[in-house]
């Protein structure tokens, strides 16, 4: 029971490592692939960090365009719906509210 | 005598599948106590009893599989299966609110002008930060790729460093949503758009929490030597819930914010 325990490469080093294993010096799970954990650092590094810098600058430069007006209240019957009041606060705020872009639904509060 | 005759793991008796049932119990009446009662006690109670369930059944399965060993080629192939499955209920899970989603802004209503995105909607812009979300994750995507090859050649100093890439990749991409959330013009409230847009991107962004969460158990198990180059089957589960997140993220990108735009 015990001696199926000793890994095979313990075994043929008893053995003086004649055999096929003479050589070949590294775990079988990573036979064939050494160098595909450096393909995907250098793919993490060249490609996706860089593709991720990229898009930062773009938002970046669109947010230097301008601040937009924003758009004059219209008290549309679809929008705004308070068909039970939320249960935190006064029931009239949404979880994530922005006065300053979230108007109520009698407008905006900041007006 | 300790002397089984299968691979099978006979898991010893455990309190906490009904823990986890009482927390489910105590969060679900929770909700009804806070929307119709204004009281929060029984949904906090329930979602701690739900934390430390979670918290003590998942220690107890590492423990199983490191320390005590009973996680056998066969056992570890049924904990495959397991979350295979699991993958698949959230892929159902999601398919029902992207079917909300086209059922009303395929056929816009008159109520919403008859037209996508409704009257009085302004979406957000796609190739602004949301494009940037997409690079986060599909960056996160390659990143963990090189931890897990990293991890089965041995490279521990590169696996934490992939690793912790992906992490705060996921971390920043929750970042800007949170932002995002804040800053956009229209709300949950704000008819069908505004409940399709909110319930599907808010649930993703909690699997990307949860995803997030369970890279950095795998990033804690890692620096205590729990993995072995062949045997690293919790990683592999965050890996694949992660690709998951990934993916939904694509979808929602191109259904919700671009076309339905």
């Amino acid at each position: 029971m015990v001696a199926a325990a000793i890994p095979a490469s313990r075994v043929s080093r008893l053995l003086g490592r004649s055999g096929p294993q003479v050589g070949r010096l590294m775990s079988s799970g990573a036979h064939g692939e050494e160098s595909s954990a450096r393909l995907w650092k250098a793919l993490t590094f060249f490609v996706a960090l860089p593709g991720v810098g990229v898009s930062m600058l773009n938002v970046f430069l669109k947010s230097r365009h301008g601040e937009e007006e924003r758009p004059e209240f219209i008290a549309y019957p679809h929008l705004r719906i308070r068909t039970k009041p939320f249960p935190w606060g006064d029931g009239n705020h949404t979880l994530f509210h922005n006065p300053h872009v979230n108007p109520l639904p009698t407008g905006y509060e900041d007006e | 005598m300790n002397h089984q005759t299968h691979a099978f793991h006979m898991v010893n008796p455990s309190p906490w599948p009904l823990t986890g049932a009482l927390s489910a119990l105590l969060i679900t009446s929770g909700l009804t106590m806070w929307f119709h009662f204004n009281s929060m006690t029984l949904m906090l109670l329930g979602l701690l009893a739900c934390i430390m369930t979670m918290y003590q059944w998942w220690r107890d399965i590492v423990r199983e599989g490191t320390y005590q060993g009973h996680h056998t080629p066969t056992v570890q192939k049924g904990l495959r299966y397991g979350m295979v499955l699991f993958i698949i209920s959230e892929v159902f899970f999601f398919a029902g609110f992207f079917w909300a989603f086209y059922h009303s802004s395929l056929a816009p209503t008159p109520e919403l002008g008859g037209y996508w995105p409704p009257a009085g909607i302004n979406p957000l812009n796609p190739t602004e930060v949301p494009l940037l979300n997409t690079a986060i994750l599909l960056a996160s995507g390659v990143s963990i790729t090189w931890a897990h090859h990293s991890l089965m050649e041995g490279h521990r100093k590169h696996v934490i460093q992939s690793l912790l890439t992906t992490i705060i990749l996921g971390i920043y991409f929750t970042l800007l949503q949170a932002s995002e959330y804040f800053e956009a013009p229209f709300t949950i409230s704000d008819g069908i758009y505004g409940s399709t847009f909110f319930v599907a991107t808010g649930f993703h962004g909690l699997h990307v929490i949860i995803g997030s969460t369970f890279l950095t158990v795998c990033l804690i198990r890692q620096l205590l030597f729990h993995f072995t180059s062949k045997h690293h089957f919790g990683f592999e589960a965050a890996a694949w819930y992660w690709h998951f997140v990934d993916v939904v993220w694509l979808f929602l990108y191109v259904s919700i914010y671009w076309w339905g735009s």
